[in-house]
């Protein structure tokens, strides 16, 4: 050791951020990281019952972006809160400590919260658990991209799973705009040089949006390109969650 | 939080679905507003937009802060809204907090644009001093004095007006003082840089009652709505932000038309606002 250069750290870090930052985005022609498509979603791993003490739990896996979300409840709500002919939805989201590349960053994400009440607020019969209180909890346990995306998709299982009564499932699918170019569900290195992106919620067999955020410089025609890629994504998402939750239920119980 | 009776309602929403609504507005006018520049002195900019029974305040404070290591060459800007209790009982202690933060985040996300800095309203890359080392960090606070509705479209414009508003005083970095530690500014007293903000986008938001929507709702009609749409548009319709509120779902095609409305009705605000700023800042000159 004592033969290397001064310039070598004192502690060995593997150092995830890439060595060189290619401005590779901003080309026509470019491949994605991961080889993918540029309308070409990661490959999808669900699973339910990840939690035994909860109602209902998911597992989802996105590539690197891997989430456990669990549902508790109906439960009695707070004391102080007052009295509601309507059950409530509450939500949280948290990041563990080793989620990102650098320790402890997943405290950015304080406004996910409020983000997945909105997405599932739309599609849960909330009249069908007056007084009562559905806690849904999302920890994302590895961040690869996309994570809120992911987190909404996986809570709809979840709570399909908890037998919470719901529309429809909630499918979400996220794009950003890199250059002149639409990439789908997008990993962390292509969401750190995004100019734009546009996450979209949706409930595919009823064809209704819950929640739609834009970020960034859009014209109106990319606008609809961007929500007809997700919405045909989002279809195909729950397609996938729905032959997840058949496999959960035709499974003998033992 | 307002308390209506099942007529007060039915006349809210039948009148929004003929197009005459409860004080004779049109679904697609706005209140009249009026916008006062230069009401706070401490502050580098500052501005209070009064719309209808709303009525907020925005003021810009810029400080001499150090760049994030991932984005040396581009200064910051915070924005934090604050709810007084003076304006709605329900604000008081933490009552206000999660209205405050669903403001503030939105507005981050319609002014600030893309984690790129693309499609920003404030050219970020323009408060630099010295790259790497030294740049200004602008804090953008607003504040509701009164609320009658529409707080996102009130609290943009007085951002607007506030930016317009705000003069960064000229800094001269001392020659030679390069290599290690922070290098030594001299600000300047009396030369100012105005910002250019003639790409500050304006926001629109489409409020949904029943099967028709309408712009500027006050705080009965927002009681009333299913979803709310918010879109910010650039000074050359280009869309910057936008975002959902209320947790009915809407129809793709929904969304798209309630997104060229929200395009045609900003260019009409953004001329109103653009002429109602100026009008102020002479005013202000003058007195």
């Amino acid at each position: 050791m004592a033969g290397k250069s001064a310039a070598t750290p004192s502690t060995y870090s593997p150092s995830p951020a890439p060595k060189t930052k290619r401005p590779i985005f901003q080309d026509v022609d470019w491949v994605r990281p991961d080889g993918r498509g540029f309308h070409q979603c990661r490959p999808a791993f669900l699973k339910t019952g990840a939690v035994n003490a909860a109602s209902g739990s998911a597992y989802a896996e996105f590539g690197n972006t891997k989430v456990i979300v669990s549902v508790f409840g109906p439960r009695e709500s707070k004391k102080a809160m007052a009295y509601s002919g309507t059950g409530r939805l509450n939500c949280n989201v948290s990041y563990t400590t080793f989620a990102m590349p650098i320790r402890g960053q997943g405290s950015d994400h304080k406004g996910y919260s409020s983000m997945l009440h909105k997405a599932l607020e739309g599609a849960i019969i909330v009249e069908s658990f007056p007084k009562t209180t559905v806690d849904v909890f999302a920890l994302v346990l590895e961040s690869g991209g996309s994570d809120l995306p992911v987190v909404i998709s996986c809570a709809s299982l979840a709570l399909a799973d908890a037998g919470i009564m719901m529309y429809d499932l909630v499918a979400s699918v996220s794009v950003s705009c890199l250059g002149k170019n639409l990439v789908i569900d997008p990993i962390l290195e292509e969401e750190s040089y995004q100019d734009g992106s546009l996450l979209i919620t949706c409930m595919p067999s009823r064809n209704e949006v819950t929640q739609l955020t834009v970020n960034g410089e859009w014209s109106t025609p990319r606008v609809h390109e961007a929500m007809q890629i997700c919405l045909e994504a989002c279809s195909k998402l729950a397609k996938i969650i729905r032959s997840c939750l058949k496999e959960t239920a035709s499974a003998p119980k033992d | 939080m307002v308390g209506l009776s099942v007529g007060e309602k039915h006349f809210i929403q039948g009148g929004i679905a003929q197009d005459l609504r409860t004080d004779g507005r049109r679904r697609l006018t706005y209140r009249p507003f009026n916008v006062e520049t230069g009401v706070i002195p401490q502050a580098n900019g500052s501005a209070r937009v009064r719309l209808g029974g709303t009525d907020v305040i925005a003021s810009v404070k810029a400080e001499l802060g150090k760049p994030s290591p991932s984005q040396p060459d581009k200064g910051k800007v915070n924005i934090y809204v604050d709810c007084s209790p003076t304006a709605a009982p329900m604000f008081e202690g933490r009552g206000g907090e999660e209205l405050s933060t669903e403001l503030s985040g939105a507005l981050q996300h319609c002014l600030l644009g893309g984690k790129s800095g693309a499609g920003a309203g404030i050219d970020l890359s323009s408060l630099v001093v010295v790259e790497g080392k030294v740049c200004w960090d602008l804090y953008i606070d607003g504040l509701v004095v009164s609320s009658d509705g529409n707080l996102l479209d009130a609290l943009g414009a007085a951002i607007k007006a506030a930016l317009t508003n705000t003069g960064i005083p000229k800094v001269e970095v001392a020659v030679g003082a390069s290599g290690d530690g922070l290098p030594e500014v001299d600000i300047s007293d009396d030369e100012y840089l105005q910002f250019d903000t003639s790409g500050v986008p304006v926001i629109v938001t489409l409020t949904k009652v029943g099967r028709h929507y309408i712009v500027d709702a006050t705080l009965e009609e927002e009681s009333q709505m299913s979803s709310a749409v918010s879109v910010s548009v650039s000074g050359q319709g280009r869309i910057c932000g936008l975002i959902k509120r209320g947790g009915a779902g809407l129809d793709p095609s929904v969304i798209l038309d309630m997104i060229s409305v929200a395009k045609h009705v900003s260019e009409q605000l953004m001329n109103k606002l653009d002429s109602e700023i100026s009008a102020a800042e002479a005013f202000e000159e003058e007195s």
